[in-house]
């Protein structure tokens, strides 16, 4: 296995994060409630394109591929990732809510996943089925990779995501990177309409937001960046 | 609804153990933070007539002892003209830096990644007002996700009646927040990620702040319009839940970090009180008055404020007696005063380093509201602290280096950039449970 340490550590992380809410429980933990879909807004925040990148099979296959009416949950991560708070968190949310939308005759069918490596050195397509196999996805889940660093540079810039390859102080590479633990809602027009970190990466607030999307009657229209007030 | 497994919550304590996270206390926690040593200090600073070319500038500080230049101004980059610069802060990934003007609106958006000692201006955005619908004077500026939040001082007419402006990293509008009835004004905004609650606090608008203070002071009428609450939101909705009473100017607000620590702090400038907004057993909120901050009766007008890493020293700068209170609030509702010191004729920012161990103060409030003669002293002053006094280390008179009046502070490392994990300022990624 050469993922060892993001995939020790999603054995760590059960499908329940300690970010869901816990309502009715004791106060010491938070416990934020959870809102209507549709009850509020989500503007889109930036567009972005789609772009060719490959799948656990070596084939071509687009970030996105959306038709009307869908919307696509991107997170970007790399197998070597030993950080608890980052990919193997991202990835065991995604996992939970893979089983969510799967259950969910409004959402399945509606909702992409897709998991995109960043480190396209090592998370060749076989390392990428490997992590498939480990996740055991039952809904429309993707895992992706690319060529090489370079084909993967432009889709990290559109996003906004860094993931910068950390040295030691002789300047030699760690294997390992820094990276804002980022995940992306985005719809079938290319809008991004959110994006979480850690802190407030939840399952059901995934859900509900996707649905939030959903409820509009033509995301496609949505042409201008917020429009006026 | 499942419950956290036991493995799960370890993980969460250990992350919780090596992530937390302060100050650079004033940061977003969306925002990875230098840990270590900070190279430079930026400083957004007001341009004043005769003092070099008057305009506003970015001023870069180095820092660390370890450079050549310790002590010094690295560079300096005008924008040309004066905007009342006051506060500004970095996007998500800490590669740019977004500096506002309270007069012009405009915002100036500087690459700090390229050279971290050189910022270079790369961008001017110039339709706030207009793309807002008519919000003026952008002052906080804290990282979400991929966007920028601002929350804004006043409006067109130069009334209190402002709104949160969100702008996406590409400096490109995505949508505006009104401040609800009762609670028209703004100042500060913060977010605690894990409680999914945001705080705005209340100042004034345009027509005052931008007011020469003793005319202002004078003017009984117009020192009715200041703003008196602390709205809690439900920060991923962006909904009003509550609007809780704090007179005489809430200014800077501070989460604490720890966690558990379901609280926060902020100063009213006008009645010099010290108040905590705590989250309570049901969820809602409660504003707290703690303690007077000086002799209120003197006004000393605090103004920012500085949370340690621990939640355990609050640092509180005040204007126009120019000193700095530090409050022990290991006990939250029982803080306690453990130092006093005059820091110069007037003070206004206050900022300390992640480890706590270095405070940073720059003197200038607002440009018709700073001292003038002999006590209208501009400097950057830089203190060690050990968690019982403040040790000058080094100090730059903003005015005889023909810079201008010195404002908010934020720090910079080369080494951050490059990705070096050993024998240079660290990093934390953002992301783990403060």
């Amino acid at each position: 296995m050469r993922a060892v340490s993001l995939l020790a550590l999603l054995m760590l992380a059960s499908p329940a994060f300690a970010h869901e809410p816990t309502a009715g429980r004791a106060s010491a933990s938070f416990a934020p409630e959870l809102p209507a879909p549709g009850s509020y807004e989500l503007p889109p925040i930036q567009r972005v394109s789609d772009a060719p990148l490959l799948d656990e099979r070596g084939a071509p296959a687009p970030l996105l591929g959306l038709a009307p009416g869908q919307v696509a949950i991107v997170s970007f991560a790399y197998t070597r990732c030993a950080d608890g708070g980052g990919c193997p968190l991202a990835l065991a949310v995604l996992q939970r809510l893979d089983r969510q939308i799967a259950t969910d005759p409004e959402l399945k069918d509606r909702v992409r996943l897709a998991t995109l490596s960043f480190d396209p050195t090592h998370d060749t397509p076989a390392v990428m089925q490997e992590l498939r196999e480990r996740m055991r996805p039952v809904a429309d889940w993707r895992f992706l990779t690319a060529r090489d660093a370079d084909s993967i540079a432009p889709v990290l810039a559109d996003f906004g995501q860094d993931a910068l390859p950390l040295i030691d102080d002789r300047g030699r590479e760690l294997g390992v990177y820094r990276h804002v633990l980022k995940v992306f809602l985005v719809d079938a027009g290319g809008a991004v309409r959110n994006v979480y970190s850690a802190d407030f990466l939840s399952a059901d607030l995934l859900a509900i937001d996707a649905r939030t999307v959903l409820l509009e009657a033509a995301p496609a229209a949505r042409a201008d960046f917020g429009g006026t007030p | 609804m499942p419950r956290p497994s036991s493995l799960v919550l370890v993980l969460v304590v250990l992350l919780a153990a090596v992530g937390a996270r302060a100050d650079e206390t004033c940061q977003s926690p969306y925002l990875p933070k230098l840990v270590g040593q900070e190279e430079f200090v930026y400083v957004w600073t007001l341009g004043m007539d005769g003092v070099g070319d008057g305009s506003d500038k970015l001023v870069t500080i180095a820092v660390d002892p370890a450079r050549e230049d310790y002590g010094k101004v690295v560079s300096s980059v005008s924008v040309g003209g004066q905007h009342e610069a006051h506060h500004g802060g970095f996007t998500d990934d800490r590669r740019q830096l977004w500096l506002g003007g309270l007069d012009s609106s405009q915002i100036f958006v500087f690459d700090v990644a390229t050279d971290p000692a050189r910022p270079k201006l790369v961008k001017t955005i110039s339709d706030f007002v207009e793309r807002s619908g008519g919000v003026v004077g952008p002052h906080t500026f804290y990282p979400l996700p991929g966007r920028m939040l601002i929350s804004g001082l006043s409006n067109r007419d130069g009334s209190g009646r402002t709104a949160l402006v969100e702008y996406n990293n590409q400096g490109e509008y995505v949508r505006t927040t009104w401040m609800p009835d009762g609670a028209e004004y703004g100042y500060d905004v913060r977010i605690d990620a894990t409680l999914n609650r945001m705080l705005t606090s209340s100042f004034t608008g345009k027509t005052n702040y931008m007011r020469p203070l003793s005319e202002l002071i004078a003017d009984p009428e117009a020192m009715t319009r200041f703003g008196k609450t602390v709205v809690v939101w439900d920060a991923h909705t962006r909904k009003p839940l509550q609007i809780l009473e704090v007179p005489g100017a809430p200014l800077e607000i501070r989460w604490a970090l720890q966690p558990r620590h379901h609280y926060a702090f902020t100063t009213a400038a006008l009645t010099s009180r010290l108040w905590g907004v705590f989250r309570q057993d049901d969820g809602r909120f409660e504003a707290v008055d703690l303690a007077p901050i000086g002799d209120p009766a003197k006004t000393p007008l605090p103004v920012d404020i500085s949370l340690s890493a621990d939640d355990r020293f609050l640092f509180v700068a005040s204007f126009l007696d120019g000193m700095v209170r530090v409050f022990d609030v290991s006990e939250p509702r029982k803080p306690v005063v453990v130092l006093e010191r005059q820091i110069g004729k007037m003070v206004n920012m206050v900022s300390q380093s992640w480890d706590g161990k270095r405070v940073y103060f720059t003197s200038s409030l607002l440009a018709r509201w700073d001292k003038t003669g002999d006590d209208g002293e501009q400097f950057f002053r830089a203190f060690a602290w050990d968690g019982e006094a403040l040790t000058p280390t080094f100090g730059l008179d903003f005015e005889a280096a023909g810079l201008g009046r010195p404002h908010i502070m934020n720090f910079g490392s080369t080494a951050f950039y490059r990705g070096v994990t050993q024998n240079a300022a660290p990093i934390v990624s953002a992301g783990t449970t403060p």
